[in-house]
């Protein structure tokens, strides 16, 4: 099964057409991938619907980077009981 | 006598959605004044209160002069209840006189008469209990009064009820500033410029088929056409736009491009181009340049409207165009299809094409997709901006109203939300 963090590269790939391989731990949505605020909308509903989970719009729009992303998709899976 | 205006079942206020989620059905306009302005010029009361949805009654009571939900406005003088659906024009009960409610053929109470000692018979903790007690005392009888069923019945009806309000207030003339070369069509008896409005040069006031009524502080800047019946609130501007028969503009508005026979609450932004048809706006909308409503079908068939998400209604008229609900923005080169229904607090965003017909409460519309957006928490935030750019306070009796609007309409909203996210799946 793939990883939290590779998952979460292939969610963001996908919402922003890019190549996974290319998309590192430190990047930031905003300024290394382009990501504009319309697709983080969009980020926010593709990792919900990969994960099975909820995320709080306040604390998931703090997010930044793939880095944080991992860590705080993960924490919620653990308080949500979602399978990763 | 203390005039009470009281409100319709659920049921029937849900028919005047998106617009009555965040207000009683007698503070819709139509013509000149609100349905509960029109009821208290007819019937002159001593005092007047209300009863309204629980969860919006603090927030009414932080605006009106009136007492919200208050029992004991229910004792101490002859009452005269009335349902906000009632037509004004069609409400001949004596003010005062012998108790007796009068209730539709379904059971609702259209209006209820007490004299001070029987409403001191009645005394309850609330409104339901208070009726349920006089029902006992006093005579019930089926009645059959005009009413208002749908917010499109106020819009197609918005241009008679001017006409009828011009005259019943008897003003005409300008008392205002009218700067020249400017034009008045039509009979000069049929316009009114209040004191302090501002008529730039090059406006055309066309009141040949029906009387045009301009408020204090309005002003309307350079090649307007303004035809009536027309109404334009206080302190509303109207920037070069192409003003058709038929409009009822609330206070302090801003509205360019092209708008015919709609009716905008106080607050609400249209400034630029794009045309606006057989709509109701409500408060503290703002519509991005060049958004447009479709009001008129291609065969000429009678419009429908989704009420909320799966409730098709047909509004038996050929023309009706879209249904804003409060605090709702669009971008620019938004395309509203015939009928739309475009829910309070949203957020929407042009696809180059007309979107669907039903958008909810709430909805973050991106690329055709209904979402959650950034939350309702930033659509606060930015109702808090828009409120205080025009001096006034987002409270939190307020937002605690919006909270209870949220989950009211958190069914049709979830629903749209998953279609949205299986159409992004499918990209």
């Amino acid at each position: 099964m793939a990883t939290v963090e590779e998952r979460v590269k292939m969610v963001t790939a996908r919402v922003l057409d890019l190549d996974p391989a290319g998309i590192k731990a430190s990047d930031e949505f905003g300024a290394d991938l382009g990501a504009e605020s319309v697709q983080s909308i969009e980020l926010v509903a593709m990792f919900e619907e990969e994960f099975g989970i909820e995320m709080d719009e306040d604390e998931a729009l703090s997010v930044t980077s793939i880095g944080s992303a991992v860590e705080y998709i993960t924490k919620v899976c653990k308080e949500q009981g979602a399978a990763i | 006598m203390r005039l009470i205006l009281i409100e319709p079942s659920a049921a029937k206020r849900a028919d005047f959605e998106p617009l009555s989620l965040s207000r009683p059905i007698w503070q819709l306009r139509c013509g000149m004044t609100s349905l509960g302005e029109k009821l208290i010029a007819k019937l002159r009361p001593a005092e007047t209160a209300c009863f309204v949805e629980p969860y919006m009654a603090a927030f009414l009571a932080e605006s009106l002069t009136m007492k919200v939900n208050d029992p004991a406005t229910l004792a101490g003088a002859d009452l005269l209840l009335v349902n906000g659906r009632v037509k004004v024009t069609g409400f001949d009960v004596a003010p005062t006189g012998a108790g007796e409610i009068g209730v539709g053929d379904d059971g609702e109470v259209m209006y209820a008469r007490l004299s001070k000692a029987e409403a001191d018979k009645c005394k309850a903790d609330t409104l339901e209990a208070f009726l349920a007690v006089a029902k006992k005392i006093v005579p019930v009888k089926t009645v059959n009064l005009p009413v208002w069923n749908y917010t499109w019945d106020l819009v197609l009806q918005c241009g008679e009820e001017i006409t009828r309000e011009f005259k019943a207030r008897g003003r005409s003339g300008v008392e205002g500033t009218l700067e020249q070369p400017s034009a008045i069509r039509g009979d000069p008896k049929n316009v009114y410029i209040a004191p302090g409005a501002k008529i730039h040069p090059m406006v055309v006031i066309d009141a040949e088929h029906g009387p045009v009524y301009l408020d204090e502080k309005v002003t309307v800047h350079p090649f307007t056409r303004i035809e009536g019946p027309c109404f334009i609130g206080a302190g509303s501007i109207l920037l070069g736009a192409k003003c058709r028969e038929g409009n009822s503009i609330g206070p302090m508005c801003r509205i360019g491009g092209e708008v015919e026979e709609s009716i905008v609450h106080g607050h609400s932004n249209k400034y630029h181009d794009g045309f606006l048809g057989h709509a109701y706006v409500g408060e503290w909308v703002n519509l991005g340049a060049l958004t447009t409503n479709s009001d008129l079908k291609n065969d000429y068939s009678s419009v429908s409207v989704i009420m909320d998400g799966k409730r098709t209604v047909d509004t038996g008229s050929t023309k009706v165009g879209s249904l804003i609900g409060d605090h709702t923005k669009t971008s620019v080169g938004v395309l509203l299809n015939t009928g739309s229904y475009v829910g309070a607090m949203a957020l929407i965003m042009a696809t180059g094409q007309p979107l669907q017909k039903f958008l909810p409460s709430f909805a973050w519309l991106i690329d055709g997709h209904v979402t959650k957006g950034f939350g309702r928490k930033q659509l606060y935030a930015t109702a808090a901006i828009a409120k205080s750019r025009r001096g006034a306070k987002w409270t939190p009796a307020e937002e605690a109203m919006w909270e209870a609007i949220f989950q009211l309409t958190a069914e049709p909203r979830d629903a749209a939300i998953q279609k949205g996210r299986k159409a992004m799946l499918r990209k």
